[in-house]
């Protein structure tokens, strides 16, 4: 099902979603975009190409969260529920919807589900933005997704200038857009024509076909070394990256509770052993399991690509590193380095 | 889209109570806590699961959580095993725990040692420092008049750095009474009062020689003892489907969520953290 939402009647339409919902869309913070709940007075910020900075996985994997109360004497033990509200998180970007999906895989499949993630995605709505006009730093044609990925939505909106082509996509979203007028032939002609025209803007990064098997080849080698000559290992590519997951668990001693915080495979004691030993020494090894996590075991573990070519990571490396060049280096190092001779 | 909003919280440990307590080594660095359960559905849920080569992540609330192998086998008792070494803040605060103290409890979990392809095997089992404890509850397992005839001969084969580093020590040492298996002790350097062997573990493997016809060996240990031992037993013969091996790494999880213990695409937590070497050898080296 296509609607007509006129860009003057977005407003309207979003303060009657906040009856009965929490709509979070994105606003300016500073120099940055953030996801903060609609109100009144809120300023959408959805002309600007780019993603906010923090990724949206925070919405249902907090960079901080308890998951355990205790009581330190007694060792009682106190279950934290989630309760979470309805929300609807609007102008979400398809690279952004799709790491959410991706992270089901993690989080809400198979065995020991994730009883945090799976309240608040029952309970969360995703209105997704698709990108007319993508950054110099977004490679989301070359990771598996795209523009207008449709992946991880509920329903998909085209910007068509004075108006937005909402492309329903999942029954749940389905009374969201009561009262829309239908899009017409000639209006899904030009949503089509604006999605093609914006695929078509991006550059192919990488060549994705074969490329897990030439990174699995080149483990031992000295590539990964040369990758990481710049990293500082500040791990911000980490955590503003929409996929990563790792955590660490810590007890807060003074509030006798357990918290899940955000890791990072780019510090040194990751992982450090209580023995010293640590399988991963030097920054080679850090970015190497931090490329290959994304780009080799995802196929394994979920038979996806683990990255969907948002660019967070190379629009914020404090140092210019880009995941675009490391994994084109990479990837070439079998044909160009190897076998040269 | 995950519809089912409402699993067990995996991260919540059972209540478990110190039934005994006490020191494996003479530099009191080892200590061994038995723990039993609070809860009868616990226990039920622990031993239904349970397999030697499990770990569980212990819980001192205020402290933290730490990954440790259990040491004793099903048949034992109501209760489960741990040789905790001293190491950091964790198991110091596991090795102040007292008989009657509580603690949590998660587990069992991991893979453990596959002991239905062991059916009829000789077990040639290796252990070198405290990561014997799991050896340990495999040996138990298997000396069980129930579970005995399941296999053929049973050799182990423990070295620690010195006497006073052994655990287990008046168990093991009947263990040289029995007629259904082979026990040999190794300590680095030569002490006085020892008549068992002095060396290395993978040069008393080497010495020992044990057959690898029909044979499986499982080596814990050390990373160092690891390392060598495993070319070791291939020299002897073993192919690398017959040699298994227990991994450690830093986890927090437990249950294939937090990242941190991959090799590769494998978790040691979830996958492991018993592997074959064949399953190592296909495996990157990230180790």
């Amino acid at each position: 099902m296509k609607y007509i939402l006129p860009k003057h009647e977005l407003n309207s339409l979003l303060e009657r979603w906040s009856v009965g919902h929490a709509v979070l869309a994105p606003q300016k913070v500073g120099a940055y975009t953030e996801f903060l709940p609609f109100g009144a007075q809120s300023e959408l910020c959805l002309e600007e190409p780019h993603n906010t900075r923090f990724p949206p996985k925070a919405l249902f994997f907090p960079q901080s969260e308890a998951i355990l109360k205790y009581k330190r004497n007694t060792g009682q033990l106190e279950n934290i529920e989630v309760e979470p509200e309805k929300r609807i998180i609007f102008g979400i970007r398809p690279c952004d919807a799709k790491a959410v999906a991706l992270l089901d895989t993690v989080f809400a499949e198979g065995e020991n589900q994730d009883p945090f993630w799976l309240a608040r995605r029952a309970e969360t709505l995703l209105i997704g933005l698709g990108c007319h006009e993508p950054c110099a730093t977004c490679f989301c044609t070359s990771a598996d997704s795209g523009p207008f990925n449709t992946e991880g939505l509920d329903a998909l909106l085209t910007d068509l200038g004075s108006e937005y082509m909402v492309e329903l996509l999942s029954e749940r979203a389905a009374g969201l857009f009561d009262g829309l007028a239908h899009a017409s032939p000639a209006q899904q002609k030009s949503a089509q024509t604006a999605q093609t025209a914006a695929e078509h803007a991006m550059p192919k990064a990488f060549e994705l076909d074969g490329l897990k098997d030439k990174l699995d080849r080149v483990f031992d080698e000295e590539i990964w070394a040369q990758l990481a000559q710049s990293c500082l290992g500040c791990g911000v590519c980490t955590f503003l990256c929409p996929t990563c997951f790792c955590f660490d668990l810590v007890d807060e001693t003074q509030r006798d509770t357990r918290v899940r915080n955000w890791d990072t495979c780019m510090y040194r004691v990751y992982s450090l052993e209580a023995s010293a030993h640590n399988p991963r020494p030097t920054r080679k090894e850090r970015t190497r399991q931090r490329l290959m996590h994304k780009y080799s075991y995802w196929w394994d573990h979920a038979g996806k690509l683990g990255c969907t070519g948002c660019g967070r990571c190379v629009r914020y490396c404090p140092v210019g590193l880009d995941i675009r060049a490391m994994i084109r280096k990479a990837g070439a190092y079998e044909s160009e380095v190897l076998h040269a001779n | 889209m995950p519809t089912n909003p409402s699993p067990r919280n995996p991260y919540q440990p059972t209540p478990m109570r110190v039934l005994r307590a006490y020191y494996e080594s003479t530099d009191r660095s080892l200590k061994t806590l038995e723990l039993s359960f609070e809860n009868q559905a616990d226990r039920v849920a622990f031993f239904q699961k349970f397999n030697p080569g499990q770990f569980c992540q212990l819980s001192v609330f205020g402290k933290g959580e730490s990954p440790l192998g259990v040491a004793s086998a099903a048949w034992e008792g109501d209760f489960v095993r741990f040789t905790i070494q001293r190491m950091g803040a964790v198991t110091k605060a596991l090795h102040n725990l007292k008989p009657g103290d509580t603690l949590g409890m998660r587990g069992p979990l991991g893979n453990g040692f596959p002991l239905a392809d062991w059916k009829g095997k000789n077990l040639v089992i290796i252990g070198g420092g405290c990561a014997f404890s799991t050896l340990y509850a495999l040996t138990k397992h298997v000396q069980h008049p129930k579970n005995r005839p399941d296999f053929a001969q049973l050799v182990v084969i423990y070295g620690a750095r010195s006497s006073g580093l052994c655990m287990y020590k008046h168990d093991i040492q009947s263990w040289y009474q029995r007629d259904d298996m082979e026990v040999h002790q190794a300590i680095d350097v030569p002490e006085e009062t020892w008549d068992h062997h002095v060396g290395y573990v993978p040069d008393v493997v080497k010495q020992i020689a044990p057959s690898p016809v029909n044979a499986v060996a499982i080596v814990c240990g050390p990373p160092i003892m690891t390392k060598f031992t495993l070319p070791a037993l291939v020299s002897l013969g073993f192919p690398p489907e017959a040699i298994y091996t227990s991994l450690e790494k830093r986890m927090k999880c437990g249950i294939g969520k937090c990242g941190r213990c991959n090799i590769g695409s494998k978790f040691i937590c979830k996958d492991g953290p018993v592997f074959s070497l064949a399953e190592l050898n296909a495996l990157p080296a990230d180790i």
